[in-house]
């Protein structure tokens, strides 16, 4: 059963700018993890605040729970916990006053929201800081309680907007866990990311987006399977000069797509054992030295250059 | 309800956690208020002195010049600094531009009045028709000068006075009446006495020259009181209302000064909010918008009223008077709430909290110039006063000043109604700006 439904959504912040969301459509199956995955700029982010009642639409609509969020707002809000990509924190009030304001206003209060906040601050490792000042805390720190915070009264939905940017590797390693772990007992999630991996590990159905639209849904192997057997090739070079490779490359036997970022050339190829040859007589030709070379099954890397001809982190 | 509470607490815990806040709020206008009452002088009522008055005197007869001669005296020197003038317009100006207390108007007929005898020729008049008094009649007014003084109204000096120096004009008022009932009083003497010399025989009736000089002479005596060594005047002041000082005016104009500032940094923070993602979060809970914006102004309100209630007891520990308590309480709330509504103002149509707080710190410091903060609102010209109206810094120096100076509640109230419609101003124009931002 659906528990997000979006049909039509559009979103244009001026009226001859352009469309930050166009003519998106998806479900959010109840207890599923489903992900928005695309590049910055995309219209995850814009979506999500249109889900979360935050924005309007300009176009289209979109129910939570069978509420309508432009008609029912409020009956929305009750049903979702939000996790911004911002630490949206009082930095001056301490983890417990925190976690009490902000279950205040989300309508808990007496002995409930009590057990809350302790479960929230055990959960998060932040009971024995529970009376520090939000300033003294680390950023890994402050990531958690920001998330704890969105988990308050343990909602239906919770919506995470790219909640490991800029985050250590071990706080990233406990949100993916608690994501995990938090789906488990029911709750359905709405998570963006601009990181594969985290789309691939959490997620048991994707949405890619690019330029406001959604280019491509389903599950992984769904996913995959739109590249076909296709294989990529990472080509990292030791000095400058990975575009001209690419273009080199873009119209060799057996290379479907070639793009080059960040000193890498990725390619797109049916067979890497048949195309490595050719690129490394191509890079000799050109007088560039190959300094590692990487042979990725498909993902959705893959799937992204396939359909945008471009890498998910341009 | 319980959400505004909650709001409303979460800004006062906020902003008393701020160190930096707590100095500008507290510290600073504590200080500021030591500072101006130490440079100024007094606590404590200071003696009513140097009192700027005018005197026009459009009579040429002799009492007159006695009058003026009065009121110039050394014995009112430490009193009034009286100025003689000739053009009245322009006298009357200085009156309406506040810049002296009060213009002593003396008519043409004052001596005339004050003593029907003046002139080369003893004339009374009775019933508009002139006639000369016979030697009877002579005798019988210098038994009784009651029966001769045909005069129907008194001499009228006009005391022209500007509303601003309302106690310094009382005291002008008081020394001119008390001049002119001993002028009055000498005026009747001399009668008696010069009646008296007559009857005697000690004096010609029909050498009016020498009843004159006579009767100048004893009037110049007892008037100037020369050779007795009593003084004119001796004149004590009792006033019902406290007179002004520089610690209670610095106390309540640095409070309102810094209770501007609280307020528009109260307001700004809704921006700050608005960028660092509280407010977003805020906007997707359970919590209708109304209520969070209602909430964050209580409590950039409550954080103003406890702000200006800590200034009060801390200020009148060092001797400052605010006035009754239920009046400065009601003032405080009132003026709170005004501050309140020019912050949420400037936060409703300013593009980002830095433009907010640029604007916030150039309304309080030019509302506090206009107003009257760092010098009494008196001595600024009329039109300045009155453009400060549009501030809460004027209407709350005026309130206090009144307070200070001794009204009841009661008395302030029309003031208290005229804030209240400008707050509801504030308000009305915050709330069109805000749903521009947040529709």
């Amino acid at each position: 059963m659906s528990f997000v439904k979006v049909r039509g959504l559009g979103k244009q912040y001026a009226p001859d700018g352009p469309k930050a969301v166009d003519d998106l459509s998806f479900d959010i199956r109840e207890g599923e993890i489903f992900s928005l995955l695309g590049p910055n700029g995309a219209g995850k982010t814009t979506t999500i605040s249109i889900i979360s009642t935050l924005l309007p639409p300009t176009a289209g609509e979109a129910f939570v729970g069978g509420h309508s969020v432009q008609r029912e707002p409020m009956a929305v809000r009750r049903l979702i916990g939000v996790v911004p990509q911002e630490l949206a924190l009082y930095n001056d009030l301490s983890a417990r006053e925190n976690l009490r304001f902000w279950g205040e206003m989300r309508g808990l209060g007496g002995e409930q929201l009590k057990r809350e906040i302790e479960e929230k601050l055990a959960l998060t490792d932040l009971t024995e800081r529970a009376k520090d000042r939000v300033s003294t805390f680390s950023g890994g720190m402050k990531r958690r309680l920001n998330l704890a915070i969105g988990l308050l009264g343990n909602p239906a939905l919770v919506i995470l907007d790219e909640p490991t940017v800029a985050i250590d590797p071990q706080s990233r390693r406990y949100i993916l866990d608690w994501v995990k772990g938090m789906n488990a007992k029911g709750t359905t999630v709405l998570y963006t990311t601009h990181y594969m991996e985290e789309a691939q590990e959490l997620s048991h159905r994707i949405g890619i987006m690019d330029h406001g639209k959604l280019i491509a849904l389903g599950t992984l192997a769904e996913l995959t399977q739109l590249v076909g057997e296709h294989e990529t090739l990472i080509l990292r070079l030791q000095e400058e000069g990975g575009e001209a490779l690419a273009a080199a490359l873009g119209d060799a036997r057996g290379v479907t797509q070639a793009s080059s970022t960040d000193g890498e050339v990725v390619l797109n190829v049916a067979s890497a054992e048949e195309v490595l040859p050719i690129a490394l007589r191509r890079a000799t030709d050109l007088g560039l030295t190959i300094r590692t070379v990487e042979i990725r099954e498909p993902n959705l890397e893959t799937v992204f250059l396939h359909l945008t001809g471009r890498a998910l982190r341009d | 309800m319980r959400k505004l509470r909650v709001l409303a607490l979460k800004e006062v815990r906020l902003a008393f956690r701020d160190v930096g806040a707590i100095l500008t709020m507290l510290a600073t206008p504590l200080a500021l208020t030591l500072a101006i009452a130490a440079a100024f002088g007094g606590g404590g009522s200071a003696p009513i002195a140097d009192i700027p008055v005018l005197v026009l005197n459009q009579d040429a007869g002799e009492m007159s010049s006695t009058l003026v001669e009065a009121l110039l005296s050394d014995q009112l020197a430490d009193l009034l600094e009286p100025e003689v003038v000739t053009d009245e317009a322009a006298a009357r100006a200085r009156v309406e531009a506040d810049q002296v207390a009060a213009l002593v108007v003396i008519p043409p007929d004052f001596s005339a009045r004050l003593l029907p005898m003046g002139g080369t020729e003893l004339r009374v008049e009775s019933e508009g028709a002139p006639f000369q008094l016979t030697a009877a009649q002579m005798q019988a007014w210098a038994s009784n000068p009651q029966d001769g003084d045909t005069e129907e109204s008194p001499a009228v000096v006009e005391i022209y006075a500007s509303p601003q120096w309302r106690i310094s004009a009382a005291v002008v008022k008081a020394v001119v009446a008390e001049v002119l009932e001993r002028m009055h009083l000498v005026v009747r003497g001399v009668g008696s006495t010069v009646g008296r010399l007559i009857l005697a025989g000690g004096m010609d009736i029909t050498n009016q020259e020498q009843l004159l000089q006579v009767g100048q002479s004893i009037g110049e005596q007892l008037v100037l009181g020369a050779g007795n060594g009593e003084a004119l005047l001796r004149l004590e002041v009792v006033s019902t209302r406290r007179a002004f000082s520089w610690l209670d005016y610095s106390a309540a104009s640095m409070a309102i000064l810094f209770l501007m500032f609280s307020a528009t940094s109260g307001g700004r923070t809704l921006l700050i909010e608005r960028e660092g993602g509280t407010l977003p979060r805020l906007l997707v809970s359970p919590t209708p918008a109304v209520t969070i914006l209602v909430g964050k102004m209580a409590g950039v309100a409550l954080t103003g009223i406890l702000q200006v209630m800590i200034l009060w007891g801390a200020s009148s520990l060092i001797g400052a008077y605010w006035g009754e308590p239920l009046a400065v309480v009601v003032t405080i709330v009132a003026l709170v709430l005004a501050a309140t509504g020019v912050g949420a103002l400037i936060a409703a149509w300013a593009k980002s909290p830095q433009q907010a707080g640029a604007i916030g710190t150039a309304v309080t410091l030019v509302a506090a110039a206009l107003s009257g903060s760092f010098f009494p609102r008196m001595n600024l010209p009329v039109w300045v006063r009155q453009v400060s109206l549009l501030t809460p810094n004027a209407w709350g120096i005026e309130l206090f000043a009144d307070l200070q100076a001794g009204d009841a509640l009661v008395n302030v109230l029309p003031m208290l109604g005229g804030l209240l419609l400008l707050t509801v101003a504030y308000y009305v124009v915050a709330l069109i700006g805000f749903r521009r931002q947040f529709e």
